[in-house]
């Protein structure tokens, strides 16, 4: 498609089993442009999140959960036995519905992946986290607490926290799952905003139940319906003249 | 039915009212003219206020309804293409007063001739009001694009009326001033009609999602048209 650029991952003719055979997502066909938000709509059930879990595997947390097709992502398809899920979660990071900071202070819940990624030094370190909590718009606000638990911050930082944990691993990609549903209007404003400078060094997908959030923010939006993707195209298009009938009855609220 | 859907089809009801008050004000500012009947004329002129506040009227409805109803898709084209429509319509309201005013001048003088392609042209305008109307409420793409490609047999009428009342111009310069007058009617039902060539082409948006103002017409509807 014309103005699109270069895609960063691909699903091709993806299928996904949860255990016990539920066929989840049915050969789904999806690109997500470099440096584009591609949005990802659809009613509860429709397989939107499950789709996005695809992306980085975290399907494999669970036994027996099985994947057909292609995810391609740097001319590899990463659904392959062979791939290293930990470098692929670094280089793909994951966003949740609710803020997950982990128990420790600010500053050591964005140099944890550091120091996995055998990064030790102080300096280095400090840097690093600077960078990640500058870039997720968190800095002013926690510089002076950086010892401080990540418990203190109010919900929309404790995301920012996460957004920043995510991002010092400089990844290629992040998933957002719902970032915004536990966070008021204030809070939600910030991450979109967030989201939408993020776009200059990582490419995103996300996940969202409310669609103007996906019309605010996103560059290229996929509706998906029970476990198919019913239509893909750029959000602006989607929002004024969508070409299918069904996409236009669930974002006109006719949904059934 | 939703209550967003009742809404809209309140909205639609305001349009249908705006439109038959419209087509109203066209048919009879031109048979006060043809049949020099004042107090048609005068009529015509009075009511125009209740077009102007049925026109003030869709659009705060229309601007509630984005406010709080956030529309999408096909539902943001209808009200979009309402707003739209609803300043042309004023408009041909405001063509049919100036016909009217005129008609109250003409009628004060002799009959310069019969009035035949007038009430021609008045028939076509009209009826391309009708059907740009019924073209947005049954969201009918082909019946605008009818529309549209009617409104080149208007202006040819334009054009050969004044043709034949500067010749009367030139040969009586006593006629000149019955002749001009007649002229401004002419343009007026013209500019009228080209309204009405608006409204259709935001059918097309409506439908389609295209917008085709400015535009030269397709091709292939040119070409069906000529079947």
């Amino acid at each position: 498609m014309s103005g699109s650029g270069e895609t960063a991952i691909e699903a091709r003719e993806l299928n996904f089993f949860y255990a016990g055979n539920v066929h989840a997502i049915k050969r789904v066909t999806v690109p997500a442009y470099r440096n584009k938000v591609t949005a990802l709509i659809g009613p509860s059930g429709c397989g939107k999140t499950t789709l996005l879990r695809c992306f980085n595997r975290m399907h494999d947390l669970y036994p027996k959960n099985r994947y057909e097709g292609e995810i391609l992502f740097e001319g590899n398809n990463i659904l392959e036995k062979t791939t290293d899920l930990i470098n692929l979660r670094s280089r793909i990071g994951m966003v949740f519905q609710k803020p997950t900071p982990f128990p420790m202070t600010i500053f050591d819940n964005i140099a944890y992946g550091l120091k996995l990624k055998g990064i030790t030094k102080r300096s280095e370190l400090s840097e690093r986290v600077e960078k990640a909590l500058k870039n997720s718009a968190l800095w002013d606000e926690s510089k002076d607490k950086l010892n401080n638990s990540a418990y203190d911050l109010s919900g929309g930082q404790q995301q920012r926290l996460c957004i920043a944990r995510a991002l010092a691993v400089e990844p290629d990609v992040i998933l957002f799952d719902e970032p915004t549903s536990a966070l008021d209007p204030i809070s939600t404003a910030k991450i979109e905003e967030l989201i939408i400078s993020l776009k200059k060094s990582v490419t995103i997908l996300i996940v969202t139940h409310n669609m103007q959030q996906a019309a605010r923010i996103s560059d290229w939006t996929g509706f998906m319906m029970l476990g198919e993707l019913i239509e893909y195209d750029m959000t602006d298009k989607i929002f004024t003249a969508p070409s299918e009938k069904l996409t236009e009855d669930y974002i006109t609220g006719r949904f059934g | 039915m939703s209550k967003f859907d009742e809404e809209l089809l309140n909205l639609k009801g305001m349009v249908l009212k705006m439109g038959a008050m419209v087509e109203s004000a066209i048919r009879d500012s031109v048979n006060s003219l043809v049949e020099r009947d004042n107090e048609a004329a005068k009529k015509v002129i009075e009511r125009d206020h209740q077009v102007n506040a049925l026109d003030v009227g869709i659009d705060e409805e229309c601007i509630r309804l984005i406010a709080l109803r956030q529309p999408m898709a096909t539902d943001l084209r209808f009200i979009t293409t309402i707003m739209k429509i609803t300043t042309d319509l004023e408009r041909m309201a405001d063509q049919a007063v100036n016909i009217a005013e005129r008609a109250l001048e003409l009628n004060e003088e002799p009959l310069l001739k019969p009035y035949i392609d007038i009430p021609r042209m008045r028939e076509l305008a009209q009826g391309m009001t009708k059907d740009a109307l019924d073209a947005v409420v049954n969201r009918d793409s082909k019946l605008a694009m009818d529309v549209i490609m009617r409104d080149d047999e208007v202006d040819d009428l334009r054009y050969g009326i004044v043709e034949e009342l500067v010749s009367y111009m030139v040969r009586d310069p006593a006629t000149v001033f019955r002749a001009m007058k007649i002229t401004f009617v002419a343009q007026y039902l013209e500019r009228i009609a080209d309204h009405a060539t608006n409204i259709a082409e935001m059918v097309i948006y409506l439908v389609e999602g295209k917008i085709i103002r400015h535009m030269a017409l397709p091709e292939e509807n040119q070409v069906s048209d000529k079947k």
